[in-house]
């Protein structure tokens, strides 16, 4: 424990130093291009301090270190509101599976570029008519027996961050007459190749870092593939769990209870000072007890992660709670507000200001697993209720009724 | 100390949970429900013979030396059984009171006797809705108490009593032995009667006034019993909640067990997380006993445990359907349990308000 707190208080010290030149404040107006730029070079700047790939291995470019470095880096960058977004998904998920999945050489270049911020991967796995329900996936991938080569035709959605990215992961139906699960083989695909069509999707929160995909008879190599012929769905799945071990935030990735505190305190109320309100203490009160048992619950799977052991499901727990009650504390907070409350900061984030925390939060309840599939993976897989009900399971994917 | 329970803790948990699972028997708690003054001997002598009266004070005092951990989690286990008496908690809370704040005379006569369970304490803060009352109506000068204490849990039974009065220099912490004359214990009719609740009134009796400021002294005290009964409201609420999900696998109906049904499923996902958030937050609060932030935890654990065992204890009831709602099926011994523990030691809004105090005084 100690030995993390040391590492930690040396990570801290670093992001204070580098504050200044990627934080919020250092990000407060830019362009979108200009903030991917300033992005690119946090990226490399971490690199280069030894914070990228922290616990990667040291053949592919990381720190090779645990996932409690790693959180506890994670946790202190948090704070200062750098831009890393472009490379979350990169780095936690599509660089890690295709290390895992293809040949020495290529992809240590592969995966250098991206901890240095110079190439994106995204993951291309929802689609128009699968979100929840993954497996329903429509994109093809059609052999062409003469070369092996693999022929794509379809449409991926909420693709985060294709537009800037370089290489992508992608799932797609390599056999329709099998049941859904079975018929899928993973590949991964060069963005800029022909055929490949990225239109950014701008969602209601103003803000476009997601995207729909189109692929028009591209061509692949079947040495892009990862993973058995039919094998698609697990290696996706595979896919899923490597992220498991990432930083959470009891806030819910929104603003602090300590900043609504602050705000009640010169708010006011029929004329007293809003924190002196019995509604407003009641949200204070209640959320502050949902926050600290979320802060508990990830201490406690740290240490049960340290002790070696497994960690347990609490990550739905932790996700379905933390960003459903940042919803209901940030339209709170811009009620008290009034009037005021009605105000638009077009650089306002998620993390310091209640409107961009509430109408970016439905997306957060949505995105990498619905509030409803929560409920059901802590009913089935801790609690032991059956599965809902599926009248397209064993029935092979042509036959399910589109 | 870890928020991970080592093997030792972990055994204490095990072990209650075992006795008192083989001496669990809701008709006996039922009987009580209708007796006025009763509670369940059985149970407390269970606590004294098992040791768990001795868990939390101290070795010189005929303690075990360990703390509102060990203790946490043996009250976890009362409160899986609804069991029928309140004296674990509240003898533990007389006995920190005395502990932390009575002379060492008062210590030598009565911490052993709490440690080995021959003695009973009960706790008397509240005037009627008031929580920690400014000015008490019970009135202690010199050095004897006059006026009433209404509803103090355990009161009814208890050998000693540590009451919050209004002295001569502001509220004050006194220590009465309750089993004299001029003390007047009238048994009220609760809708939980094991808690053996009775107001308590005072002619001219003789009360040791114990140190420090009455106010700051309750409060501490109801921080310590907070942790304790967060405890027990999570070891209530999981055994509503595993009720809740095994009834859910057995009973069908159109044809599929009823848990198959999104509406009853996502109900006891959504009580599963209340307990854990209230699991968390108690544990995080026994961890954290000696913490100067130490105050907000308990009330944090206060507050979860309270709206987990109250929610679950409901909801478990409706997902039972018809035969929740029977005297036979044990679920209102938990409704009732549940608003019980609420109440006992401070409502939300007492809760909350204290909360918001220590929050607001440190941004």
């Amino acid at each position: 424990m100690v030995d993390i707190d040391a590492y930690r208080e040396r990570a801290r010290a670093w992001l204070d130093s580098q504050a200044a030149a990627f934080g919020h404040a250092a990000r407060r107006g830019l362009s979108v291009a200009e903030d991917l730029a300033l992005g690119r070079r946090w990226q490399a700047a971490k690199h280069d301090a030894g914070y990228a790939g922290i616990s990667w291995k040291k053949e592919h470019g990381g720190q090779g270190l645990g996932p409690l470095q790693k959180l506890a880096f994670e946790q202190e960058e948090m704070k200062h509101g750098f831009p890393n977004t472009y490379f979350a998904v990169s780095l936690g998920m599509p660089v890690p599976i295709m290390l895992r999945y293809l040949p020495d050489g290529w992809k240590q270049e592969r995966a250098r570029a991206a901890l240095r911020g110079d190439e994106i991967w995204c993951q291309l796995f929802s689609e128009p008519a699968a979100g929840s329900d993954l497996a329903g996936l429509r994109t093809r991938a059609t052999r062409d027996e003469a070369t092996g080569d693999w022929i794509i035709n379809g449409q991926k959605l909420w693709t985060t961050w294709a537009q800037h990215a370089d290489y992508g992961v992608i799932v797609a139906r390599t056999d329709p007459t099998v049941p859904k699960h079975k018929g899928l083989t993973y590949f991964w695909v060069d963005m800029k190749a022909p055929g490949v069509t990225v239109r950014p999707v701008k969602l209601a929160e103003g803000s476009s870092h997601v995207n729909e995909v189109f692929f028009d008879d591209v061509r692949i190599s079947d040495a892009q593939r990862l993973g058995p012929v039919g094998g698609g769905f697990g290696v996706a799945m595979e896919t899923l769990v490597i992220e498991r071990y990432s930083a959470t935030d009891p806030a819910g990735f929104g603003p602090p209870l300590a900043l609504l505190i602050e705000q009640a305190k010169t708010d006011q109320v029929r004329g007293r000072p809003a924190i002196e309100d019995g509604r407003v203490r009641e949200r204070v009160a209640r959320t502050y007890a949902i926050q600290n048992g979320l802060a508990a619950i990830h201490k406690k799977s740290l240490l049960a992660l340290e002790a070696g052991l497994q960690p347990g499901p609490e990550g739905a727990l932790h996700k379905l709670v933390s960003v459903r009650t940042r919803q209901k504390l940030s339209e709170f907070a811009i009620d008290l507000k009034g009037v005021s409350g009605l105000r638009w900061d077009g650089d306002g984030e998620r993390k310091d200001d209640w409107v961009a925390s509430w109408i970016s939060a439905p997306t957060g309840r949505i995105a990498g697993g619905a509030d409803e599939m929560l409920l059901n993976t802590i009913a089935e897989k801790i609690l032991g209720l059956p599965q809902d009900h599926r009248p397209d399971k064993g029935v092979p994917f042509n036959a399910i009724a589109q | 100390m870890s928020l991970l329970y080592d093997e030792a803790q972990q055994q204490i948990a095990t072990e209650a949970a075992r006795v008192l699972d083989d001496a669990y028997s809701g008709e006996r708690l039922k009987a009580l429900l209708e007796a006025k003054g009763a509670y369940d001997q059985e149970f407390w002598k269970t606590c004294s013979e098992q040791g768990w009266t001795a868990v939390a004070l101290p070795e010189e005092y005929g303690g075990l030396g360990l703390g509102l951990v060990e203790l946490g989690l043996i009250a976890e286990a009362c409160g899986g059984v609804a069991c029928g008496a309140p004296f674990l908690g509240s003898s533990h809370a007389a006995a920190q009171a005395i502990l932390r704040f009575a002379g060492e005379a008062t210590k030598a006569e009565w911490l052993p006797r709490f440690a080995g369970g021959e003695a009973k304490g009960a706790i008397g803060f509240a005037d009627a809705q008031d929580m920690l009352p400014v000015a008490p109506s019970l009135q202690l000068s010199n050095g004897r108490l006059n006026g009433v204490k209404p509803a103090v849990s355990g009161g009814g039974a208890a050998d000693l009593a540590v009451v919050l009065a209004s002295g001569e220099h502001g509220p004050v912490l006194a220590l009465v032995v309750l089993d004299q004359t001029n003390v007047t214990r009238t048994l009220v009719d609760t809708f939980d009667n094991s808690r053996v609740t009775a107001d308590l009134a005072f002619d001219g009796v003789e009360a040791i006034a114990l140190s420090g400021d009455g106010l700051e002294a309750a409060r501490t005290i109801l921080c310590l019993q907070a942790v304790v009964t967060a405890h027990e409201q999570v070891g209530g609420a999981q055994k509503m909640l595993t009720a809740a999900r095994d009834y859910a696998l057995t009973r069908k109906a159109f044809g599929q067990p009823i848990g198959a049904f999104q509406s009853v499923k996502h109900r006891i996902a959504e009580d599963y997380v209340l307990v854990e958030l209230a699991r968390a937050n108690a544990q995080h609060a026994a961890v954290h006993a000696d913490h100067p932030e130490f105050g907000r935890y308990a009330a944090a654990a206060r507050l979860s445990a309270t709206e987990a065992y109250d929610t679950v204890s409901r909801d478990a009831t409706q997902v039972h359907g018809g035969i929740g709602v029977t005297w036979e099926a044990d679920m209102h011994l938990h409704q009732r349990r549940a608003r019980t523990l609420a109440i006992e030691i401070g409502n939300m809004i007492f809760w909350e308000d204290a909360l918001v105090d220590a929050l607001a005084e440190a941004a």
